[in-house]
């Protein structure tokens, strides 16, 4: 429970390469090089969170890097703002457009979102099922979710995105980015052994 | 109390709520024990799921390792040039070769669409082959268009473009019509058709001694040592023998793949044969064209139309009412001949003609030169053209099976085991394929895998490619610059085949090595243990409620 908690990439102090991101955005070869470097494994990471399989991550992660150097999408970033931001941005659609694409568990999906869960779990049990659980664990059970579920864990508990970011990526309003979090939770719960009762609403 | 809901209370730690709504909530968990432990429980989610993500550090793969995005770039322009020379070579070979051949096919009295069918495909031959055709057409068609799909549509899974070929493969093997069904088969040690015995339809006839004495109305296929046919065919007869005889007489073809041939009966139309040595004797007639690869044939007797023949020797003394066209060593004419037609001999020595022959007019004799291929230049063009078909043919299947590519080029470099499958499967797999042709209900199999071993020959090429090519430019596991490497190896491959005489040891050891490597990739693919290791589909399906996952116990 205790692990060192690793730097993320987007971690305030760090500083972002500007001078590459200007030499990329002018076409430089060799800046493109860099910035690969930089954050090709932070990208990596997050597509293995978001992507079923290893394989799926690593081809996503090639296209996602591809596709901005081809386009040269670079040019549609804003340099006042935050590049990790805006990286984890074209990472998430790119992802997102895979998994719809793939259409799995879409369908369960896609129809109960305006079903607000507006339960109370035992918070008592909820405590004690997260403080039992270890990161493991939670890795397994986020392989077990839906698509979206995961997707939007993902961007939120990983890439530290904003709602607004979020509801963007997955094409919801923004007024229901928070319902699919917590439904997001509750699948996990459920995943992680001990939905039942916590995501069906306990006593209080 | 009313307690606070849920998802208040996570969008209270996720800082949504509006100031007024979030002092609410902060005054209410002053008072509620629950509703602080949920917002605490919350934030431990929040926390546990952060952590989860982020603290296992998988190494960044090796594909990924390298920045692969310029030499993609670099290699765009080939792939345009490669598509424009296959594309030429493809028109070139058809205009050059295919068309004159068609031509030449169809004045010696061969009527056929195409040369494909005439040789091997037309008349007598079993008629399965006809749907096989039609089979290929459609394998061809929906690997063209897997392919167009797999490459102009980059999004698509490859999968699917594969699963779309195995569907037209089905769809072609189901539409396969039961032609052959009709027919009787007999097999045994001596097998025949007895002299007062009449077959209706088709026969097949597999043994060590095979003979027709009596009379069969469809076609006759016969598979034996030695085959005689005393009796009638009336339809065509197809033989695969040592020996075959035709004394009787036969209305249709005769499609012959035998050692020796003798022909003291009539034929009524055509001849096509593969053999060593074929007389057509002074009592045989053929009715039809003679068309021929051999090493010495005699006729005595005599040929309705032309005489096409690729062999060492002819020798001539009876009478051909067509033209003849021989490329060989040697061209002896007896004084007994008749030839009704030109003669064109292209061979290494000058006729011997005997001046009572009676020819409608004299040979026309072109001595063939034997200068070394390489010393001209167009075999350099050729090879060109080749080598961007090589690269199209290895881009295509890159494109459809890029794992199976990957494991492929990944397996040769276990060098002997790829050696020593590689000969097992250069010399097995045919003689397999050879003896699963020898029951009927093995003939599409062995043609089959024929085929496939076939073309396994040149994807062998394209592996060996991409393994030279990952030598000089280091390794990858993606596609794209897999193909690239591909090209470039291929490039290097290809130089070292046209080298003369060594040329063609590499090129032998380069389809061994290669045809190994394929052969283990497609060995490891039927292993169960590393079958279990692929991920099978994207998803597991969620458990219901209340089940326990991996053994953990419910608090």
């Amino acid at each position: 429970m205790d692990a060192p908690r690793p730097e993320r990439m987007s971690a305030p102090g760090k500083t972002e390469p500007t001078e590459a991101i200007a030499r990329a955005r002018a076409g430089d070869a060799d800046a493109w090089g860099v910035l690969y470097q930089e954050y090709a494994s932070a990208i990596f990471r997050f597509c293995r969170r978001a992507l079923p399989t290893r394989e799926d991550a690593e081809d996503a992660t090639m296209d996602i890097f591809a596709k901005l150097m081809r386009d040269n999408r670079l040019l549609q970033y804003d340099q006042s703002r935050s590049f990790t931001a805006w990286l984890y941005k074209v990472a998430a659609n790119h992802c997102w457009d895979v998994l719809r694409r793939r259409k799995t568990r879409q369908d369960k999906e896609t129809d109960d979102l305006e079903n607000v869960p507006l339960e109370h779990p035992d918070p008592n049990q909820l405590d004690r099922l997260i403080e039992q659980r270890t990161s493991e664990e939670v890795r397994r059970a986020l392989d077990k979710l839906g698509a979206r579920a995961r997707m939007a864990l993902v961007m939120r508990y990983y890439s530290d995105m904003t709602y607004d970011e979020i509801a963007d990526a997955l094409g919801v309003r923004r007024a229901f980015v928070g319902v699919v979090l917590l439904r997001a939770r509750h699948e996990l719960r459920q995943a992680l052994g001990q939905g039942g009762a916590l995501a069906a609403g306990g006593t209080s | 109390m009313q307690h606070l809901d849920e998802m208040t209370c996570l969008m209270y730690i996720e800082r949504q709520l509006d100031h007024a709504r979030a002092q609410d909530v902060s005054a209410h968990t002053q008072d509620c024990a629950a509703c602080r432990t949920l917002l605490r429980a919350l934030e431990r989610e929040s926390r546990l799921l952060t952590r989860a993500m982020l603290e296992e550090e998988e190494a960044l793969p090796a594909r990924l390792a390298q920045f692969q995005e310029r030499a993609r770039r670099s290699m765009q322009w080939i792939w345009t040039v490669a598509f424009g020379l296959a594309a030429t070579g493809v028109y070139a070979l058809y205009s050059n070769y295919i068309r004159p051949w068609q031509d030449q096919l169809e004045t010696a009295g061969f009527g056929g669409s195409n040369l494909l069918s005439l040789l091997i495909f037309q008349g007598a031959l079993w008629k399965g082959w006809e749907s096989m055709i039609k089979l290929l057409e459609v394998l061809a068609l929906v690997t063209l268009s897997g392919f167009a799909v797999a490459f102009f549509r980059k999004r698509v899974r490859r999968g699917s473009a594969l699963a779309l070929m195995l569907a037209g493969f089905c769809a072609a093997m189901l539409l396969q019509p039961a032609s052959a069904m009709a027919s009787e088969t007999r097999r045994g040690e001596s097998v025949g058709v007895a002299p007062d015995e009449t077959i209706k339809g088709d026969i097949f006839l597999f043994g060590e001694r095979v003979r027709i004495e009596g009379t069969v109305e469809g076609d006759v296929f016969l598979f034996g040592h030695d085959a005689t046919v005393n009796g009638h065919v009336k339809g065509d007869v197809f033989a695969f023998a040592q020996q075959l005889q035709v004394n009787g007489q036969v209305d249709g073809n005769v499609r012959a793949f035998t050692n020796t041939m003798a022909i003291r009966g009539t034929v009524g139309k055509n001849v096509l044969t593969f053999d060593e040595v074929v007389n057509l004797e002074s009592t045989g007639k053929v009715n039809g064209s003679l068309t021929i690869f051999v090493e010495n044939l005699n006729l005595d007797g005599s040929l309705g139309r032309d005489l096409l023949i690729f062999g060492k020797h002819l020798t001539l003394s009876g009478t051909v009412d067509g033209a003849i066209q021989m490329k060989g060593n040697l061209l002896t004419i007896n004084s007994s001949a008749k030839v009704a037609g030109p003669i064109r001999f292209e061979g290494d020595k000058e006729p011997e003609v005997s001046p009572q022959a009676k020819l409608a007019s004299p040979v026309d004799y072109r001595k063939m030169e034997h200068r070394p291929e390489y010393m001209e230049g167009h075999y350099y063009v050729w090879q060109v053209i080749w080598l961007a078909a090589f690269v199209l043919f290895g881009l295509v299947l890159f494109q459809l099976m890029p794992k199976f590519a990957a494991e492929a080029v990944g397996n040769s470099e276990r060098y002997g085991a790829s050696f020593g499958l590689g000969v097992l499967v250069l010399f097995g797999v045919p003689i397999a394929a050879l003896i699963a042709c020898v029951t009927v209900v093995g003939l599409f199999v062995g043609i089959s895998t024929f085929f496939l071993w076939y073309a396994a020959l040149y994807f062998a090429q394209v592996i060996v490619g991409a393994v030279v090519g990952q030598w000089l430019m280091g390794r990858t596991r993606e596609t794209w610059p897999l193909i690239g490497r591909m090209a470039v190896g291929l490039v290097i491959v290809r130089l070292a085949t046209v080298i003369p005489e060594a040329g063609n040891w590499i090129k032998f050891g380069v389809i061994l090595w290669g045809l190994g490597a394929i052969s283990l990739a497609l060995y490891d693919r039927f292993q169960p243990t590393l079958a279990a290791n692929t991920p099978s589909a994207p998803y597991t399906p969620s458990l219901p409620p209340n089940t326990t996952v991996g053994g953990i116990q419910p608090a």
